[in-house]
């Protein structure tokens, strides 16, 4: 049933392991209110028909009499509560809670740092560990957006990027969500993500891909939360890639960081 | 650089002649003295000529190791990406044949007569063009109007780090191709940014006199219609910082002077 | 006979006919006039915070184009050449917001409803506090003064929207400083009006009205009274902070290590974002009840006289109200479902959301199942009142898919969510002040509106709305954010849903349209309008057993009435007339 009013739902495609519960999930909520519009809908187009004036020209001082209108509100309070206990709250839980640990196998961890109006990527590398940052050695202009410390050897090898995530599919990205400026809200329509990027602290959000999807792995990065003029045109891609691929463009990263190894940091 | 064109200027009282004008920095970069005024004139002639015959003119050159620069890489918004066919040189250090370098403002520091110079009537022009600032430094007269282009088809946003002029923060959508603003008062260099793609940086100057020139890749300057005098000229960079040297030119005199810029 | 007393009065003594005219009209402290004052000027700013989003919706519908027509209008720093900027679009964002929930519509059903209302339903001679009334109009007035001049501010007004979460509120232009200002000056007007309408209500009822004997509006007041008088003040004591954080260097709201525009921001640090959002929601949940209690207190008056029935369990719909009340303390954070929260107190936040909707589900089957065996009058409020019922019903329902935190996950921050509160407030809440219009002008002003013309109104007006509002669920769930100023047109996953801008444009332009039968209407019945005797409708409640307007100025009944029965004694088995007065031995 759920699968049947999703087709109506006008979501964005799914492309991630969890987004078919959220879905899922979306679908119930929908059918319920369907069911429950329809039904107090018929009803009352039927109560202003029936007993408008020139057909009933005098009141019934009591009006129903029966109980049913307690058995529906119970109905709904009992199909709610199996749609927070059942649905919503486990989901919550696996979904956003559960944080694997950023050392954990084949996870990939990232940190997305926000800012007005663009979203830098920090990649910790081969090497699996993020360097030292440090808002005081942000500079825009020379490529270190996030204010990597480049005396730190776990940065050595550390990729960022601007507006650009690129993903291997089927891993487990463990994304270390905050921002520099303003709030803002990293929203990924393919992978059913969201959640607000807020300065001064660090939250996890994990998720996976398993399907390039209809566009060849070219989706966006939106941001949702009102962060100034530029909010609108915040927008990031995000690419969907095989692991070769995304192994392949890593490599190609950590050439030119050699490349640019004896950079004057200008 | 080539000169492509020739642009007449006003000088006040004394000639009207033609200079050259660098082709990309507009007509600000050696700006006009001044528009003839006769209220001005009369004003003028009472606190001495404040403009004259005299030039300072000069090379900069960079010696030494060059530093390394990254690229720019603007993968952050394809349409900036797609208005480049190679990799975008940073803007920080441009040096030309035999390491002249580009992007130094050159300005008369002080010694100057006190008078009041008219602004020129004509607006400097800062563009944003293929997602950078064009040019990446500008100098003004304090009062003087600034055409401020998009000529991207992309949201950019001016965001002015100034602190005696009052800072602003505005968008140019793409349907905004073009906005005049003003800086009444003169400041040292402050950063002109855009949070959109935030490797968009420039400068911007305001000066109270007209006697500034910015290099292009040809590391010449050249500053005209000074009065005869002793002067402090001063050249900046926007990373090596400021030199000073001192020049006398007398009337109809004109005098070179040199800068070496060294990474310390 | 009135007018020729002023006209002598004037001839005689010029001036003390002027202080007159002041005291009894402008700084009255009757709270019949208060309330038409706050009425008055609310309505004026219901339409003015409408032509707010009509101006977005041009800029949504035709992304960067310059606005026809009016583009003269407006300065080079809000759409030069007719060219809407973002900053601009961001300011009318927040204005539209700002203005519609604190000076329109609750001014409307607290304000100008419940002032001129609920004394005349408990049968008291005026408020407890006629004069704290007339100051809480005063303040309301310059606020709403204060938050206009937010337009001419350099940088424009406020544009951090309504909520002004900081730190962007926090580093925005001066227009912010003008907003939080106003706020507390709205804010404090609240404060003054909810506490005089609990102790009118709680100690000046008439003798005989017992609390089960209030009409179900004057119940309505009283909660909501109590959501504005717990719920404002931490939105004040943020509002203050926030001012602080603003002018005097403070980190109220402010983390350490703020890089904006690459700059390392010199402040203390230290402080929290979250902390506002916190405050905020603290008042903005209730708030939410505030804007819809009342209107439900509308609805059922409306319902109960022109079904000619009593309404249909009534005490539940009262036990519901309270209960409402209560639990809308509770529910704050599911604004904030996506700040980080973890799963223990986003199930606690949530499970309230879902309770809380239990209680909305019993007073709105009430009022439907109050219809069944009435014989209704589909007169023009009566026509807003049904219509509201549905409309209401589509808000709430599209509650739930957002207050379930897994399906919020997507729909959080879209369009859903606009589409979603705004049929709970405008179908919803307004329509209700509609039929409340058409209900009580008659007491108001001894003429009734004329009922042609109230039609047009309901059927263009419902029509137009749903075209606005209705398509937005669809934006929302493929995924189109809020607060967008090219609504989408950037983002690829928007393209296939960027046709609806338009019609939801031209929809909202065509519901102005539809509004002119109205103003027209409200216009010429003042003056010429059919005339209304004290009772217009047949109604039971108290209000209707006062003499029409012009009023009895200070003082509503000639007779101060007893109370003898339930509120909606409508087609009493065994009585001669189809309704029986509560005032009616």
């Amino acid at each position: 049933m759920s699968e049947w009013i999703l087709q109506y739902l006008y979501l964005p495609q799914d492309l991630s392991s969890h987004g078919h519960e959220l879905d899922s999930l979306t679908g119930w909520v929908h059918l319920l209110m369907l069911i429950l519009f329809v039904g107090w809908g018929a009803f009352y187009l039927l109560t202003v028909f029936k007993f408008n004036k020139k057909r009933n020209p005098s009141a019934d001082y009591k009006g129903v009499k029966t109980h049913v209108s307690s058995y529906l509100e119970i109905t709904v309070a009992v199909i709610e509560a199996v749609l927070l206990v059942g649905f919503s709250i486990p989901l919550w839980a696996d979904v956003v809670d559960n944080i694997p640990e950023e050392t954990a196998k084949d996870v990939v961890p990232i940190r997305i740092i926000a800012e007005q109006f663009a979203w830098n990527i920090h990649y910790a590398g081969p090497d699996g560990k993020f360097g030292r940052t440090a808002p005081e050695l942000v500079d825009l202009s020379n490529g270190n957006p996030v204010g990597i410390d480049k005396n730190d050897p776990n940065a050595a090898d550390d990729v960022t990027t601007v507006n650009q995530l690129n993903v291997p599919m089927n891993k487990q990205i463990l994304v270390k969500l905050t921002s520099k400026d303003v709030i803002h809200s990293f929203f990924l329509p393919v992978m059913r993500v969201k959640q607000d990027a807020i300065p001064g602290s660090e939250f996890p959000l994990k998720f996976t891909a398993v399907s390039k999807g209809d566009n060849d792995g070219k989706y966006e990065i939106a941001c949702a939360q009102l962060c100034g003029l530029g909010h609108y045109r915040m927008r990031g891609y995000y690419n969907i890639m095989t692991q070769e691929e995304f192994d392949a463009w890593m490599g190609e990263q950590q050439e030119l960081l050699k490349a640019a190894g004896e950079d004057d940091g200008w | 650089m080539n000169k492509s064109f020739l642009k007449p200027l006003c000088a006040l009282t004394l000639s009207a002649m033609l200079i050259a004008c660098g082709s990309d920095k507009k007509e600000t970069a050696s700006a006009p003295a001044a528009k003839t005024d006769a209220k001005t004139e009369v004003a003028k002639a009472a606190s001495g000529p404040a403009t004259g015959t005299s030039s300072v003119t000069g090379t900069i050159k960079f010696e030494g190791d060059i530093p390394k620069l990254g690229a720019v890489n603007m993968d952050a918004d394809p349409v900036c990406k797609s208005k480049h066919s190679g990799a975008v040189a940073s803007e920080v250090l441009v040096l030309g044949e035999g390491n002249l370098m580009a992007n130094i403002m050159v300005s008369i520091k002080s010694g100057l007569p006190s008078a009041e110079y008219d602004t020129p009537s004509e607006a400097a022009v800062l563009d944003q063009k293929g997602c950078v600032y064009v040019p990446h430094i500008l100098g003004v007269m304090a009062g003087q109007e600034v055409k401020i282009l998009n000529s991207d088809g992309t949201l950019h946003n001016i965001h002015t780090q100034s602190k005696e002029n009052k800072a602003f923060n505005v968008a140019m959508p793409a349907a905004r191709t073009e906005m005049t603003k003003k800086f009444k008062k003169v400041e040292d260099s402050f950063k002109v940014k855009c949070d959109v793609h935030p490797w968009m940086g420039g400068w911007i100057r305001v000066f109270e006199h007209p006697f500034f020139d910015v290099t292009e890749k040809d590391g010449q300057f050249s500053i005209k219609n000074l009065p005869a005098g002793t002067y402090e000229i001063e050249a900046w960079h926007e990373k090596l910082g400021s030199q000073t040297a001192s020049v006398t030119v007398g009337d109809g005199e004109a005098k070179a002077v040199d800068f070496t810029f060294k990474k310390s | 006979m009135d007018a020729s007393v002023k006209e002598k009065s004037s001839h005689d003594d010029h001036s003390h006919h002027e202080e007159a005219f002041i005291w009894k009209y402008v700084f009255s402290i009757d709270h019949k006039v208060i309330g038409i004052q706050y009425g008055v000027t609310a309505l004026l700013f219901l339409f003015f915070g409408f032509t707010l989003m009509m101006l977005m919706r041009w800029q949504l519908a035709y992304p960067g184009e310059a606005i026809p027509v009016i583009s003269g209008l407006f300065s080079e720093t809000t759409m030069p050449d007719g060219i809407m900027l973002p900053e601009f679009y961001n300011s009318l964002g927040a204005m539209h917001g700002t203005i519609m929930v604190f000076l329109a519509v609750v001014p409307l059903v607290v304000g100008a409803f419940g002032n001129y209302l609920v004394p005349l339903q408990v049968g008291a001679i005026d408020m407890a506090f006629p004069k704290l009334n007339m100051a809480s109009y005063w303040v309301y007035f310059v606020g709403g003064i204060v938050m206009l001049v937010g337009f001419w501010m350099p940088g424009g007004a406020a544009n951090s929207g309504w909520t002004s979460y900081p730190p962007l509120s926090n580093i925005a232009t001066t227009g912010q400083t003008v907003w939080l200002l106003g706020m507390v000056f709205l804010i404090t007007s609240s404060l003054l009006g909810s506490m005089n309408i609990i102790v009118t209500i709680v100690q000046l009822r008439a003798e005989g009205l017992t609390w089960m004997k209030l009409p179900f509006f004057t119940w309505a007041q009283l909660v909501t009274s109590f959501l504005l008088l717990l719920a404002f003040p931490p939105l004040e004591a943020a509002g203050v902070l926030q001012l602080m954080d603003r002018l005097t260097g403070s980190s109220f709201f402010m983390p350490s290590g703020l890089v904006v525009s690459g700059e390392v921001l010199d402040i203390a640090g230290g402080g929290s974002p979250l902390l506002w959002q916190h405050l905020f929601w603290f008042l903005a949940h209730p708030e939410v009840y505030v804007l819809i209690l009342p209107a439900l207190g509308i609805i059922a008056e409306v319902i109960a006289n022109n079904t000619r029935k009593p309404l249909w369990g009534y005490k539940s719909m009262v036990y519901a109200t309270i209960f409402l009340g209560f639990i809308s303390f509770t529910v704050w954070a599911h604004h904030m479902f996506l700040t980080g929260m973890g799963t223990a107190i986003n199930a606690f936040f949530q499970t309230t959301t879902m309770i809380i909707s239990i209680p909305s589900v019993i007073i709105l089957t009430a009022l439907m199942i109050s219809l069944w065996g009435g014989s209704i009058r589909f007169n023009s409020a009566m026509l807003f009142a049904c219509a509201f019922l549905p409309m209401f019903g589509i808000g709430g329902l599209t509650g739930l898919p957002l207050g379930l935190t897994a399906s919020d996950i997507h729909l959080h921050d879209t369009y859903y969510v606009i589409g979603h509160f705004h049929y709970v407030v405008a179908p919803g809440t307004i329509f209700a002040i509609f039929a409340g219009i058409y209900y009580w002008y008659p007491k108001v002003t001894g003429r009734a509106m004329n009922e042609m013309l109230g039609k047009i109104h309901f059927w263009l007006s419902l029509i137009f709305i749903n075209g606005i509002f209705f398509p937005m669920f669809i934006q929302g769930l493929a995924g189109v954010s809020r607060r967008l100023y090219d609504g989408g047109a950037s983002y690829a996953h928007a393209q296939d849903y960027l046709y609806l801008n338009e019609f939801m444009s031209i929809s909202a332009w065509l519901l102005a349209l539809a509004q002119i039968p109205f103003i027209i209407n409200f216009f010429i019945s003042w003056k010429s309008g059919q005339k209304a005797g004290d009772n217009h409708w047949d109604a039971t409640t108290l209000e209707w057993s006062a003499t029409t307007s012009p009023p009895l100025g200070h003082g509503n009944f000639e007779v101060v009435p007893t109370v003898y029965r339930g509120p909606y004694e409508y087609s009493v088995p065994g009585k001669d007339k189809d309704f029986t007065p509560q005032n009616e031995a």
